[in-house]
């Protein structure tokens, strides 16, 4: 799937290598890695698969003309959000509304709240995250301790509590993200 | 079990693996591989999407379109290249056409200025 004997060079070693000799083979090897994912992504938000096929193509054509533009840090979460907008720009298009274009050049690194909690006690930090954990509501609760205590399929989960698969899904991100807000708030309390 | 409470929130960022990826929406994976898959889900966006939208086609038509798009791509970047080089062609001999045209004027200018010169 992709060219194997590059596998070994890591995401920002191949931007670095075509910033210095601007070659546009390492955005080739680079941009082949995500093709699956570029083409579920356009998938999901267009559910057509002609037009999806067609929306990767741009996706390559616009990643390869604005790296050349600026310097891109993180290109797994940056090529993400260039496929995003423009698959909500092709929806625009088709509905004739504007949805809100996220911008494509501040994007960060996925946080990490793990490096702040390094520099606190273990016995600590699961306090903590016993007491946050008991703060999220019931199905959060439920969902977020089978699926990582548990370490239940989604499948499963769906079959134990009667949700359907997209509330598993959605408790589960929603859990964790309101997880990490009670613990953020902990932490900056101590 | 202490750890995977603390671990819920360490986001992994490990390389995603196309090939589990395929083999998950194959339905090929063991039940610890498949909860890795899913836990990366959760963590980010990117993948979880592109499964949802994955699981709306056809598994094993998915390779191939995969491969039909990858090959475009390379032909795209082929083309870039070769227009590139064509430029760089055409660049070089406006360079040396000039560079000679101004010797020569040099020399035409040196005759002139000479003949004037020696005529007075």
């Amino acid at each position: 799937m992709t060219s194997d004997r590059y596998q070994h060079i890591s995401d920002s070693a191949l931007l670095e290598n075509f910033y210095s000799d601007k070659n546009n083979q390492w955005l080739g090897i680079l941009l082949q890695r995500y093709t699956l994912l570029l083409f579920g992504v356009c998938m999901k938000y267009l559910k057509n698969e002609e037009e999806a096929k067609d929306s990767v193509q741009q996706v390559f054509l616009k990643a390869i003309a604005e790296l050349q533009k600026y310097r891109v840090e993180y290109f797994k979460s940056w090529v993400y959000m260039v496929a995003k907008n423009h698959c909500l720009m092709k929806l625009r298009d088709r509905q004739g509304r504007s949805p809100a274009q996220l911008p494509e050049q501040t994007i960060g690194p996925e946080e990490d709240i793990e490096s702040k909690e390094n520099h606190l006690n273990k016995d600590r930090l699961l306090d903590a995250m016993t007491a946050a954990l008991d703060e999220l509501n019931k199905e959060q609760k439920q969902c977020v301790t089978l699926f990582y205590l548990e370490k239940k399929s989604y499948q499963e989960i769906v079959d134990n509590t009667g949700y359907t698969m997209m509330q598993v899904k959605s408790h589960i991100q929603n859990g964790k993200r309101n997880l990490k807000i009670l613990m953020e708030r902990t932490l900056t309390n101590k | 079990m202490n750890n995977d409470l603390i671990n819920i929130l360490s986001n992994s960022n490990k390389d995603i693996d196309n090939q589990k990826l395929m083999d998950y929406l194959a339905g090929k994976l063991s039940a610890e591989e498949k909860h890795e898959i899913e836990k990366l889900m959760a963590d980010n966006d990117f993948v979880n999407d592109a499964l949802e939208g994955l699981g709306e086609v056809n598994n094993k038509k998915i390779q191939d379109i995969v491969d039909q798009m990858n090959m475009s791509l390379q032909k795209k970047l082929k083309q870039k290249k070769i227009r590139k080089e064509k430029r760089r062609l055409k660049e070089y001999p406006w360079i040396y056409l000039a560079i000679a045209v101004i010797l020569v004027l040099i020399v035409l200018a040196y005759y002139i200025i000479h003949r004037l010169e020696s005529g007075q």
